[in-house]
Formats: C-alpha cells, sequence, structure tokens
C-alpha cells in the first residue's frame, strides 16, 4: 500500500523510502465499491475540513489572541495575502519575476535531463563505466548541491547562466540515478525473449531496456522537479539580480509577509503543476501497468 | 551450492568495482591538476588539489575548520532532533488512524510541495541568525521524510504477523517488540537517510544568509575573499561529512536489517 | 530413426563474475526425432534449461557438436522458439502486439502479421481479448499467449522450459491437453522441460532423466502409451510403472 506513493526504485541508492520522497500521498484506497457513501467521502471530507480549519483558525488568530506589537510586524493572515496576490496578478508586476524564475527552472530542468537520460542509459548499461562514475555519483548524490552556490556565483555571475547551472545539478542526479536503475532493472528473461527472435541490440533497447526504464524515469522526473524549484529559490536567494525569490527576500527585508507568502504560494502552485502534469504522462506512458496492485 | 571447488580468483576480479573506482577518482584529480601545466592558472578563478589539500590542511591545523563545523552542528543536532521526535510520532498516528491521515495527508502534499526553503528569509529576519533560526529551518526541512516514511512503515507493517504473535499468546509488549518495531524501524532509518541531505540544505541556507561563523558561512565568505583554496578544503569538507553520513546510515541499514538487503 | 536435433559432447561452464566458475553441462548427448515430443526431467540446476539455450542460441556451448537438420547450430533463429516459464510477455504490450512479436521483429508489415496472428489468437482461445494487456491476464492465458507466440514464425521446433509451473494443478491439466492437440496438428518437435515426471509421461514419446550437474543423460525412457491420451491413463498400471521407474532414476541425482 505503502508504494502508492511512486514508483518503487530499489538497489543502491534509490530505496523504497526515496521514492517516497515525490510525497504525492493518496492513503489507503478508499474508493472501493460497495462502501457507503459517507466511507467513500470521508478522506476527500476530512481533508477539506482540515484545510478549511486551519485557515479560519489563522484568519482568526490576531482575532483570538493580542499579538505584541514586535510580532505583528512578522504576522499576516490568509485574506491579506489572497489580496496580496490579487494584487500581484492584476497588476501585473508578478509577470516580469515569474518570467525570470520559469525560465531559469525550464532551462536548467531540460539540461538535466538531456545529460541525465542518455548517461543513465550508458551507465546502466556498462559495468565499466558505472564502476568508474559510482564514487563521482555517490559524493555528489550525497552532498548538497547548495555548497557549490558561492562558486557558482562566482564562476557564472549573478545572472540566467548561475541559476540554469544550480538548477541543473540539482536536477540531474535523480534522473540520472533513476534511469539507471531503470536499465539496469531490465528484466533478463524479456532480453533472452526478444534475442531469441533474432533482435539486435537497438531493438532491444526499442523493445524492452527503454519500456522498462520508463516509469523509473517519470518518478525521477517528479524528484527533480522539486529539486530544479528548489535550485531557483536558493539561487535567487542568494545570488540574482531578479525573480521570484529576489522579491520574495527584499519582501521579507521591508516585512512584507504577505509577499513572502503569496510567492511561496506560486511556487507551491507552479511545482503541484509540473507534478500534476507529470502524472498524466506517467498514466499516458504507463496504461500497461496494473494500477496500484502491481507494487508487492 | 557450487558443486565445484571454486578456484581462488585473483584480487583484481574480487575488486574490479572498487579499483576502477579509485582509478577513475585518480585519474579525474590527475587530470585536474595537469590541466593547468596547459591552461593559464588564476588562483583568484579556479583552483587545483595540491593547493586544496595544503589549505585544508592549515585548515585543520589552525582548528579553523574545525571551530566552524562545531557551531554549525548544534543547530544541526536540535533541528534534526526535533524532526526525529515530532516526525515519528505524527507519522506513527497518521499510519495508525486512518482518519488523521485522511485529515492531514493534504496538508503534508501541500506542504511538501511548497519549496519550504523560501521561508528562510522570514525565519531568519524573525528569528535571528543564531542557534534557534538555523535550528527551525533545519527542522522544517528535515521532518518531512520522517512522517512519510514512519507512516509508511506503520501502513507496512503485516497483519498477518500480528495475529500470529497474539495467536502464540503474545501480549502487547510482544507486538511491539517483535512485529511493530521491526517493521517500522527500517523505514525511519531510510527516512533518516533523506532527511540527513536536507538538514544540511537548511544549515547552509541559514548559514549563507546572515550568519557570522559557521560552516555555511566560511564558504561564503571564502567565496567573497576570492579565497578559492580555502573555498574548496570546505566544500570538500561537508562533501566528505555528506557521504559519511548517507553511507553510514546505508550501512547501518544494512548491518542492522539484514532481512531487507536487496530490497 | 534419423536425428533431427542432434547434440554430441556438449561442454559448457559459466563463469559468472565475482564467483566461481559452475560447470552446467559434461559430455551432454541427445537425439531428438523430427516431429517428435521429448520430454527432459532432472534435479534442479542439473543444466536441462542451460541446454534449452543453446538450441535456442542464446548461449554458445564451450565445445561440442549440435546440428539441427544436418546443418550446424548458428545464433538464434526463426526455425526454433521458445516458451518460457514465467511466460516472458511484455507487459507494455497488449495481447495481439505480444503474438506478434517474432513476426514484427522480422521485418512483416502490420496487416501481414494480422493475418497470422488473429487464427492463433482464436485458437488459443483469446478472441476478443487481443487489446488487453499482460496484467488484465490469468497465469493460464499469459502462458496461452507465450505459445501463440511462439506458433506465430511457425517454427519446426518448439522449447518449451517448464512452461506450466507457474500454473495451478488444475489450469495446469488443461493446458496439457491444449498443447497436445496443438502438437498433434501442427506437427512441431517439442522438446519440453520439466519437473513433473507425471506430466513428462503424459505427454511425450521419450522421456530423458538427467544426471545432477555437470548434466548429461542418464537413461532414456520410451512412452509407448497409445495416442491420443486422455486424463484417464493416469491412472493405469503401465502409466504408474513408467512413473516409478523415471522417479528410481531421478531420486538418486536429487539432493535436498
Amino acid at each position: 500500500m505503502g508504494g502508492a506513493r511512486g514508483v518503487p526504485v530499489a538497489g543502491r541508492t534509490m530505496t523504497d523510502a526515496r521514492a517516497l520522497e515525490t510525497g504525492v500521498a493518496p492513503a489507503a484506497d478508499p474508493g472501493a465499491p460497495g462502501r457507503s457513501l459517507w466511507h467513500r467521502l470521508e478522506p476527500t471530507i476530512l481533508g477539506t475540513t482540515s484545510i478549511v480549519v486551519l485557515l479560519v483558525v489563522w484568519e482568526l488568530l490576531p482575532r483570538l489572541i493580542t499579538v505584541s506589537a514586535g510580532t505583528k510586524l512578522f504576522f499576516t493572515t490568509p485574506s491579506q495575502i489572497a489580496g496580496t496576490l490579487w494584487r500581484l496578478f492584476a497588476t501585473g508586476s508578478i509577470w516580469t519575476p515569474l518570467g525570470v524564475s520559469a525560465s531559469g527552472f525550464a532551462l536548467g530542468l531540460s539540461l538535466s535531463i538531456v545529460v541525465g537520460l542518455p548517461l543513465g542509459v550508458l551507465i546502466g548499461r556498462s559495468r565499466t563505466l558505472n564502476a568508474m562514475l559510482d564514487p563521482f555519483i555517490t559524493a555528489f548524490n550525497a552532498t548538497p548541491r547548495l555548497v557549490f552556490l558561492p562558486l557558482l556565483m562566482l564562476w557564472f555571475g549573478l545572472g540566467l547562466e548561475m541559476k540554469v547551472v544550480i538548477v541543473f545539478i540539482g536536477a540531474l542526479f535523480p534522473i540520472l540515478i533513476n534511469t539507471y536503475e531503470g536499465v539496469r532493472n531490465a528484466d533478463k528473461t524479456l532480453i533472452n525473449v526478444v534475442r531469441s527472435f533474432g533482435a539486435s541490440e537497438w531493438d532491444i533497447a526499442r523493445l524492452v531496456v527503454v519500456p522498462n526504464a520508463m516509469p523509473y524515469i517519470v518518478a525521477g522526473l517528479r524528484l527533480a522537479i522539486g529539486r530544479a524549484v528548489l535550485g531557483v529559490v536558493v539561487a535567487e536567494f542568494f545570488g540574482s539580480e531578479s525573480g521570484l525569490g529576489v522579491m520574495m527576500v527584499q519582501a521579507a527585508g521591508r516585512y512584507q509577509v504577505d509577499v513572502v507568502f503569496s510567492g511561496l504560494i506560486v511556487f507551491a502552485v507552479l511545482s503541484l503543476a509540473m507534478t500534476a502534469m507529470v502524472q498524466v504522462l506517467e498514466s499516458r506512458l504507463t496504461r500497461w501497468r496494473p494500477q496500484r496492485a502491481g507494487e508487492e | 551450492m557450487l558443486d565445484e571447488a571454486a578456484p581462488r580468483q585473483s584480487f583484481t576480479d574480487k575488486h574490479r568495482k572498487v579499483l576502477l573506482g579509485l582509478l577513475a577518482v585518480a585519474i579525474f584529480l590527475a587530470a585536474w591538476q595537469a590541466v593547468f601545466l596547459v591552461v593559464p592558472f588564476n588562483k583568484l578563478f579556479v583552483s587545483k588539489p595540491d593547493l586544496i589539500w595544503d589549505a585544508l590542511v592549515k585548515l585543520i591545523a589552525s582548528g579553523d575548520l574545525i571551530r566552524d563545523l562545531a557551531i554549525s552542528a548544534v543547530p544541526f543536532v536540535y533541528g534534526f532532533g526535533a524532526a526525529v521526535v515530532v516526525g515519528v510520532a505524527l507519522g506513527i498516528v497518521m499510519g495508525w488512524r486512518e482518519r488523521v491521515s485522511y485529515a492531514l495527508d493534504p496538508i503534508m502534499t501541500i506542504f511538501y510541495a511548497s519549496p519550504l526553503v523560501a521561508l528562510a528569509p522570514l525565519v531568519i529576519v524573525f528569528f535571528g541568525v543564531g542557534v534557534s533560526g538555523k535550528a527551525i529551518i533545519i527542522f522544517v526541512l528535515s521532518v518531512f521524510p520522517f512522517i512519510f516514511n514512519a507512516q509508511a512503515g506503520v501502513r507496512a507493517v503485516d497483519r498477518l504477523l500480528i495475529n500470529v504473535v497474539r495467536s502464540m499468546g503474545g501480549t502487547e509488549r510482544d507486538l511491539y517488540l517483535k512485529v511493530i518495531v521491526p517493521s517500522v524501524l527500517p523505514y525511519i532509518v531510510a527516512g533518516a537517510r533523506i532527511a540527513v541531505g536536507r538538514g544540511l540544505i537548511g544549515i547552509l541556507v541559514g548559514e549563507f544568509f546572515a550568519a557570522s561563523e559557521g560552516i555555511g558561512y566560511a564558504i561564503a565568505r571564502f567565496g567573497d575573499l576570492f579565497a578559492l583554496d580555502r573555498m574548496f578544503a570546505c566544500i570538500f569538507a561537508i562533501m566528505v561529512i555528506a557521504v559519511v553520513l548517507t553511507e553510514g546510515i546505508r550501512w547501518a541499514e544494512r548491518a542492522a536489517f539484514p532481512w531487507r538487503a536487496g530490497q | 530413426m534419423p536425428a533431427y536435433i542432434s547434440g554430441r559432447n556438449v561442454n559448457l561452464t559459466f563463469r559468472p563474475p565475482n564467483r566461481g566458475p559452475v560447470r552446467a553441462l559434461q559430455n551432454f548427448d541427445i537425439d531428438i526425432g523430427e516431429g517428435e515430443f521429448l520430454s527432459i526431467v532432472g534435479p534442479s540446476g542439473c543444466g536441462k534449461s542451460t541446454f534449452l539455450n543453446v538450441l535456442l542460441g542464446l548461449i554458445k556451448p564451450d565445445s561440442g557438436d549440435i546440428r539441427m537438420d544436418g546443418k550446424p547450430l548458428a545464433g538464434p533463429g526463426t526455425d526454433r522458439a521458445m516458451v518460457f516459464q514465467e511466460f516472458g510477455l511484455l507487459p507494455w504490450r497488449t495481447v495481439q502486439a505480444n503474438v506478434e512479436l517474432g513476426l514484427e521483429l522480422k521485418g512483416m508489415g502490420g496487416d501481414a502479421r494480422r493475418k497470422l496472428s488473429q487464427p492463433l489468437i482464436e485458437m488459443i482461445g483469446l478472441s476478443g481479448f487481443e487489446g488487453h494487456f499482460p496484467h488484465e491476464l490469468s497465469g493460464g492465458m499469459k502462458q496461452r499467449v507465450g505459445l501463440a507466440r511462439a506458433l506465430a514464425t511457425d517454427p519446426n521446433v518448439l522449447l518449451m522450459d517448464e512452461p506450466f509451473a507457474a500454473l495451478d494443478a488444475q489450469t495446469r491439466d488443461l493446458m496439457q491437453v491444449e498443447l497436445l492437440r496443438i502438437w498433434q496438428t501442427a506437427k512441431k518437435t517439442v522438446l519440453f522441460v520439466t519437473h513433473q515426471i507425471e506430466e513428462a509421461i503424459y505427454l511425450s514419446d521419450r522421456v530423458m532423466v538427467m544426471t545432477k550437474r555437470p548434466g548429461r543423460a542418464k537413461k532414456i525412457f520410451k512412452i509407448d502409451l497409445p495416442r491420443p491420451r486422455d486424463y484417464e491413463m493416469r491412472v493405469t498400471p503401465e502409466f504408474n510403472k513408467l512413473k516409478l521407474q523415471i522417479w528410481n532414476e531421478l531420486k538418486d541425482e536429487i539432493t535436498v
């Protein structure tokens, strides 16, 4: 049941637990037919209720307790945040920083796919290459890529290049490692099956290795999206001249807490939307997989 | 299994993977060092292994590196410790009580999808650049793997095994010690492995921002000073710590839960 | 009887990385007549499946002479096809696309493939399931697809590697009947590897007992039961006598 969160990616660097990092978390399957209406709706109702309660309590908090003047500077309410979000979009002042952030995100993520996929296939197929690159992959994957930020600022300046590079090194490893795992876990029997029909190496890749790796790659992509967003945020916090993150840091300095939360919400919506897109892609690409049940 | 005496394998065959890895690292370092025989060397822009090594030795000898690490370790221990306690407790309740998980899953998903790092400026402005601000950032970043994994671990407890132990007359205590803890613990330890990386991000974010000491501050400062050899030395130190922590936990997982090998 | 497939002095040793070598086949001899149904029984790991893979052309033996229809064996070919124990269906392909796999790899166009696959899918009783994915099928249905896929390229030889081992007992009985029916109409040479003595006797013209590893032919039993065979035959004294004889040969080779 726990496997419902993502593809179980086992082995060297990706354990089942790492796959949980995708974090999209439908609980135990409640939609089983035959249960009463309340039972089927219970998760939705409870989930919605808790969010509503949270928002209402947050909204009413300043009226329930007296907040000191100092703390008040740091306090905002959901209605204020909603108003600020509305204003940001209505005046159009959010589009420029959002565009800057989005282009860093898109370029870095694309670059990580372009590099990570072929490299993952290569080390999945070659034992020697795998053995040689393993120390580097282990070391870089364990280290928060953030340590390279000051170095990258020095090398690439405070512009788009630096952002693209930090997003790239953040998103590269989930894609690389998952592709590798997917390629390596290709079923030997299936390879033998197609070989027994006279298949070439190319046929083996086309008919067995790549389709088998697909769910792993998509799971890696989901992880990569989270890392890419993180990369954009930190790059803009510490070393950029423009972007959504810059807007947030400046707002924090001016105690405009509602603007900080607005930025956070925009980032969250972006990454949820991207994740949802990947999930659509996933269900398209993996129609052949048993729904949920397949993960023993 | 083997019905013939297996002839002794040569050393190179047996350790092929490790040797190839070491070889690759050696080639990488040699190439890095050698490339500046051809390319002009600008120490304000790049560094090379021998200089980095010298810087590392000096930083260790002067005690600076150790002091910075020790300073960064304090908020890490607080933040990470709180994440273990809160995350595991919350995760277990969410795994055990279906209703609680219905109520909290959507919120958790939203929190988890938000780049919570983005709240760091606020936390720093509010709590200051001391231990508490950093510890809170570390806690916020590293608590989720514990919640999700503890929840998954509880859900994965085999009800059949509970019935087996009950049917043999096991008490509640037996149930916990013999079934539940051994099932859940591997998940939590695996969660710790993920959380370590996120906690390290927390330290760096906190210290890049506005700290006056600590390893993250050291890296940022050496960057500002164009002291690339010392900056690389600090980066290397963090790499070593990160690898030791994650691989150490991985090793502990294999040693403590051998039945999970191969998963 | 001139042998359609003959193996002489076949030797094969595996040399897996990080472990010692394993001798799988030693001086292995075999003769199979054209259109014959030959079963091989032997202890686990005796090399019987390995030999099927050698015949299929996936593994090259270290030494020995293997001929088919008088010609030495060279690599995989469409004159042989394998039915695998774990079915070996590509999970991302529908029933039809799985059946057509070999035809597709031969470069045959879509329409031509359909003409060949349609009657086969009908024959295995899966009409209406063409668009289903393997995970939507039962074990018995999956293995029917595996069988149809092997027959699609119209091979002369069917190699079957414990094809029914993953099925429950009743499905297995039904699949055996089905296999005999197909074998009798399609006139293939069949080499059938199994653990079950009863299955081997029921299906085969001859049953070969192999030694434990490194595998050699220990003894060959001719099964003179009349054909077509039916289920009642399994409780006759002749059948049980054969079963006991084969078991007596086999049991010395088995270590628990």
